[in-house]
């Protein structure tokens, strides 16, 4: 548990004094698969597409189970964020960033009201009913897990549900 | 967040990151990104700033139909509260070029 609460001291401080956050960027070496950057491009308007959101920012529906904080090397599970109730029910379980300006307002990591407007105003075609959250920060074992089994799994659900374009905001 | 992403293009669907934190997104490379200079944990901006807010959503919509090789990182001219969100313009409409 010290840890813990030493992460999110970390956490309050680096977004207070973001000069400070310039150690743990260089500290942290996100992996580079090597393999080059795939491309998908876009056929259709943005009015005809339908948009789903994926979040690394460790926000989740009050009743699932928090993401997992004591391993190091992070959580690479996901939750299924039903965008009709998650902004009046949603919890953040993230050490590693200060969380506090989200919780006063979901839209700054999972901006479904901002959608939603766009949405109602025809700017996009429609909004997916599910979205999905990872905590990010997945380091060591847990990329093989991320990459070769829980990304697939959220990439089947988009295409169940016919999704056109999404957009991803980290934390 | 990049890997995910990476994945989802992967598969056949478009994808358009936000990224804070330009030095990941350059060394894991997905297919496009908007990158802000922002606090972590505040990738659309501050809450209750709904014109913020929107800005970011409408640009990160704009480079993804407007860039045209994988791996491109747009930064965007948002200064955090030094920027003037109600000058802000916003793109007409969002339809793939050719």
């Amino acid at each position: 548990m010290s840890s813990r609460i030493k992460n999110q001291l970390i956490a309050k401080v680096i977004t207070r004094f973001p000069r400070l956050a310039q150690r743990f960027i260089t500290a942290y070496e996100p992996w580079e698969s090597g393999e080059p950057t795939p491309w998908t491009a876009v056929t259709k308007p943005l009015s005809e597409c339908r948009v789903a959101l994926v979040t690394t920012s460790g926000v989740h529906h009050k009743d699932q189970l928090p993401f997992d904080m004591q391993d190091s090397e992070g959580d690479p599970s996901f939750r299924e964020i039903e965008g009709a109730t998650i902004s009046k029910d949603y919890l953040i379980t993230h050490d590693y960033y200060d969380h506090s300006d989200a919780e006063k307002d979901l839209n700054i990591i999972l901006p479904i009201d901002r959608l939603r407007e766009l949405q109602a105003a025809g700017t996009i075609g429609d909004l997916a009913a599910r979205h999905y959250s990872f905590m990010g920060h997945i380091d060591g074992h847990h990329i093989a897990t991320l990459i070769g089994k829980t990304a697939r799994q959220v990439v089947e659900k988009l295409l169940q549900d016919e999704v056109d374009v999404v957009l991803l905001t980290p934390a | 967040m990049g890997l995910v992403q990476r994945e989802i293009e992967k598969a056949g669907i478009p994808t358009i990151g936000i990224s804070i934190v330009r030095e990941y997104t350059e060394k894991v490379q997905p297919p496009r990104t908007v990158y802000v200079k922002w606090p972590f944990g505040h990738p659309l901006g501050e809450p209750g700033n709904v014109k913020q807010q929107r800005a970011v959503i409408l640009e990160a919509f704009r480079v993804l139909y407007s860039v045209a090789a994988p791996g491109e990182i747009v930064d965007l001219p948002f200064r955090w509260r030094r920027y003037d969100y109600e000058s802000y313009e916003e793109p007409k409409e969002f339809v793939p070029n050719q």
